[in-house]
Parts: structure tokens; C-alpha cells; sequence
């Protein structure tokens, strides 16, 4: 199955029941090969997003990336598309080939009016455990 | 059976004209002779690149023979930034099996020869594959956990500053520092060059040239080996539940702790691994020195120098000492065993203590070890 528009697969453990990524791989939590496609919808909350200016080599600096958490609490890595965005923007995300990239959609931006900040309407999701 | 550190041979780190097998020669000669030239039956190395004209399987045999330990029996260790303390931990588990009497640890890096961009792409081969194709380094997936960490606890990248300060004010006293003698300001570490913001350059250990070697022999000292313990967490950064604390170093930490049937109450010095300034906050946090988000404060109050409550890598730790990635973890047991031999110098800590920890990591903190050194029995 591929990822078919506005809607990103992620994996559905049949042994724990998690929802995981990356789809083609064993559950992160049990271990089980047993799975099924699950897509959800290709939106997500950025929790952290940074501009990489020492780039490895093969890669141009500015370099953009946003750690960036999807439905169900599952979280990817994905290269910013366009202006870096702020902690709590929702962005819309797509599988390219082996990486997944990520642009903030003006549209998308939930209880955001004039004058207002861009965390307005929402806080940036906490996913540490209490401690 | 005990098995103890009984000397430490340790250059300079920095840029260095030397090649790879010369640095590791230079630290292994001193570690031969700070024992008198006693007969080694192992021969432990770490290297992570062994780039070059060496060789990756040239480094053993070469050493072997540059040192004249033709004879003794040699492995080599690949654990990333824990390269060093996972050779340590190798050499005593041999010892402990008593097939061997005495072996000679030797970590070593030669990195400044190449370029930043090399040196980075090679440095994220300790990283998921996954996060690699997303053009991640270890520099960036250190700033998401850097601002996590401020998130959750509501700081400021001041509190990076201060952790930064402190590893290279301590450097300055430690002749085989980087940075030793360079004297640096508060204002001139929060406003150097953005390498991902919040980490800035000078939040970020210095690649560097270096080696480091010890003498591990069976029998008693001041350096004994009391407890051993390593840990692994997922290596895929985004499958951590928890971004603002380490669990490879809370699984080592208990493991260590319970093997030297001590608390983090009877440790007197610590080198934990600041490959990034914000990460020793997380280190003394999870090694159960101080409470979550409290690191800050020790920082502040200057609990972590060398007549504090708890002096924190006195050395300067990575980010004062320099970063030569597979000689890094070594050379934080080979600082405890200096302190508690009291041969520190210059950077010896007020009061000579009795037990030390030292603190490595591995890539982002996927296979940390925790090492407890001191005085066995009352």
C-alpha cells in the first residue's frame, strides 16, 4: 500500500496494538513482525524544529528539520520544506522516497488570528513521561 | 579478584602533527613506564576512524609491534564516543577471568586532518540509518534534546553558557586540555556561531587529535575498579520517550552502583561526557546527583569546581579537554584514576577522594557505561 494523498501509513502492531513507523519494520515495543498498514492523516504538531548550518558532508547548509509528532503519538524526523516553523505548528507531512518531508500549511494553523502568536490556540505537545 | 588502574599515560590533545599510531604510541609508552616496563600479556585498543594511511586492521598489529608487545595477546574496540571506556570495561573483564595478569588500554583519535563535513558524516555513523538519510548529525539531534530539555524545565540557553564556562574554566588548568590556558567569557560563548540552535560552537566539543592509555593490572590501589555497568537506549532518537534524560546512563549508573555496593552519595569526582554542553546537565541529573531540572542550580552555585560539593569533571570534560571520539571515554576513567592517585596536578581537586565515576556515551546516548574507581573495602 503507498501513502495516498493527505494520509501517511504508519504500522499497526496486531501483537500490542501500537501504531509505529517506520512501516516496513518490527514493532518497537514487542518486537513482533506481525503487522498491518495503518494510515492516518498526514498532519502533525511540531515539537522542535532547528536550522542545521554544519551540515556532513553530501548535504547544503542551511539545513532545516523538525522532530515532528503525528496521530497516535508517533513522532518522525522530517526535513523542513519552506520556513522553519515554531513548536506547536501543525504541518503537513509526506513520505519521499526514505525520508519524510514536512511544510507549514498557513491553513492548517488552528485558533490563529491576526495578532496572535503562533502557539496561540495550543500548546506544543508534551510527550516526556512525568519523572 | 580486583583489578586496579596502575598507571596513566595520557597526551595532549588538540591539533597535532602526529599520526594516529604516533599518538597512541606516545600515551601507551608513558602508561608502560609509569609501571616500570612489567610484562603486558593484553593489548586493548580503541579507534573509531582508523581512517587514512593506517588502516582500521593495521592498528593492532602496528601498535603491537611499535610498543614491542609482540607477544601479548590484542583485541580492538569500535563503540563510537564510548570507544575508550568500552575498551576499559573489555580489559577488566579479561583481567577478571584471570586468564590475563596485566593489560595495556590504549584509545586514541586523529581527527583535525580532515574536514569538518567528513568528520561529520563519519561521526553519524553512530546514528539510525533513518535519521542519517534525513540529513541529521549529531549536532542536531543534540539541539532537539537541548530544547527539549529547556522546555520542559523553562530555561534559557544561559543555562548552556554556564555549563560550557565551567568545562573551560576548568580547562584551563589542565595542560593536556584543547583548550588549555584559553580563556574564554560568559558573552563570548552565547554569541558564537548557531551550529543548531540552541547549541551554539562553543556549546559543542572541539574535534580534536589525541590519545590516552592505562595499565590495568590484577591486585589493589587507590584506582580499583569497584563497579562496571553499561546501558542501551533506542537508537532512533524519535522513538525515546523521554528527550531530556538518558536511560543507557540510568541502566549503567544502577548497574555500577549496585556491582561497587555504593550510592552516588559516596562519589567524590565525576568526568561524565559533555560531548555537548547541555548533555552534562542530563548526565549528573541521571547518574542521581541531583534531581531532574536541577543541574542548572549546581552550575549557578558552583557546586561542580574542584572545591564544590561535587566537583564535575575537573579535567574540563569533553567540551574543555577537546573530543578525539574514541579516546574521550578513556580519558574520563583515566582523570578519575588520576584524582584518586592524586596525580592530577594542576587540575587535582581540593580534597583527594576516595571513589570517582566516570561517565561515557556513545552517539546520542544509544550505549552508555558508567565506570566507579577507588579505595576497595573501609
Amino acid at each position: 500500500m503507498t501513502d495516498g494523498p493527505g494520509m501517511i501509513e504508519l504500522s499497526r502492531c496486531q501483537s500490542c496494538q501500537l501504531a509505529y513507523l517506520p512501516s516496513d519494520g518490527p514493532c518497537p515495543r514487542c518486537g513482533s513482525q506481525d503487522r498491518k498498514p495503518h494510515p492516518v492523516p498526514a498532519l502533525g504538531a511540531v515539537l522542535v524544529a532547528t536550522e542545521l548550518m554544519y551540515t556532513a558532508t553530501g548535504w547544503t547548509a542551511p539545513h532545516r528539520l523538525a522532530l515532528v509528532e503525528m496521530p497516535e503519538a508517533v513522532r518522525l524526523l522530517g526535513i523542513v520544506e519552506g520556513p522553519l516553523p515554531a513548536p506547536g505548528d501543525l504541518v503537513a507531512v509526506r513520505k519521499d522516497a526514505d525520508v519524510y518531508r514536512v511544510h507549514t500549511d498557513p491553513t492548517l494553523q488552528v485558533g490563529r488570528g491576526e495578532g496572535e502568536s503562533p502557539k496561540a490556540g495550543r500548546s506544543g505537545p508534551s510527550f516526556e513521561p512525568p519523572r | 579478584m580486583s583489578v586496579h588502574v596502575a598507571s596513566v599515560g595520557m597526551g595532549r590533545f588538540g591539533k597535532r602533527p602526529e599520526g594516529l599510531i604516533d599518538l597512541a604510541a606516545e600515551a601507551g609508552e608513558a602508561a608502560l613506564d609509569g609501571v616500570g616496563r612489567k610484562p603486558i600479556d593484553l593489548l586493548v585498543v580503541g579507534s573509531m576512524f582508523s581512517h587514512g594511511p593506517y588502516g582500521p586492521e593495521a592498528l593492532l598489529p602496528r601498535l603491537a609491534g611499535r610498543l614491542s608487545l609482540e607477544s601479548a595477546n590484542g583485541l580492538r574496540i569500535d563503540g563510537a564516543s564510548a570507544t575508550g571506556a568500552l575498551a576499559f570495561h573489555a580489559a577488566v573483564l579479561a583481567l577478571e577471568s584471570n586468564r590475563f595478569d596485566r593489560a595495556l588500554v590504549i584509545a586514541a583519535e586523529k581527527m583535525t586532518d580532515r574536514s569538518t563535513a567528513d568528520n561529520t558524516r563519519d561521526l553519524a555513523t553512530s546514528l539510525h540509518t533513518s535519521e542519517v538519510a534525513a540529513g541529521a548529525t549529531m549536532p542536531l539531534l543534540a539541539a532537539i534534546v537541548s530544547q527539549r530539555y529547556l522546555d520542559r524545565y523553562g530555561g534559557t540557553p544561559a543555562w548552556f553558557d554556564a555549563a560550557s564556562l565551567h568545562a573551560r574554566t576548568m580547562a584551563l588548568d589542565n595542560p593536556n586540555a584543547h583548550f588549555f590556558g584559553k580563556r574564554v567569557t560568559a558573552a563570548e560563548i552565547s554569541s558564537s556561531k548557531p551550529v543548531a540552535l540552541p547549541l551554539r560552537v562553543m556549546h559543542c566539543s572541539a574535534m580534536s587529535d589525541g590519545a590516552v592509555a592505562v595499565v590495568l593490572e590484577r591486585g589493589q590501589g587507590p584506582a580499583t575498579v569497584l563497579g562496571l555497568g553499561q546501558g542501551f537506549e533506542a537508537l532512533r532518537v524519535v522513538d525515546r520517550n523521554d528527550l531530556t534524560s538518558f536511560a543507557a546512563t540510568r541502566i549503567a549508573a544502577k548497574r555500577a552502583y549496585e556491582a561497587s555496593h555504593l550510592t552516588r552519595k559516596e562519589v567524590e569526582v565525576a568526568e561524565v561526557h559533555d560531548a555537548f554542553s547541555p548533555f552534562t546537565l542530563i548526565h549528573i541529573e541521571d547518574l542521581g546527583f541531583c534531581g531532574p531540572g536541577e543541574a542548572p542550580t549546581w552550575f549557578e552555585r558552583g557546586w561542580v569546581h574542584r572545591d564544590g560539593r561535587l566537583p564535575v569533571n575537573p579535567s574540563g570534560g569533553v567540551v574543555g579537554r577537546g573530543h578525539p571520539v574514541a579516546a574521550s571515554g578513556l580519558a574520563e576513567v583515566a582523570e578519575v584514576a588520576l584524582q584518586l592517585r592524586g596525580e592530577a596536578g594542576q587540575h587535582q581537586i581540593a580534597r583527594r577522594p576516595k571513589v570517582g565515576l566516570a561517565q561515557a556515551v556513545g552517539g546520542v546516548a544509544s550505549h552508555n557505561l558508567v565506570t566507579i574507581l577507588g579505595k576497595e573495602g573501609p
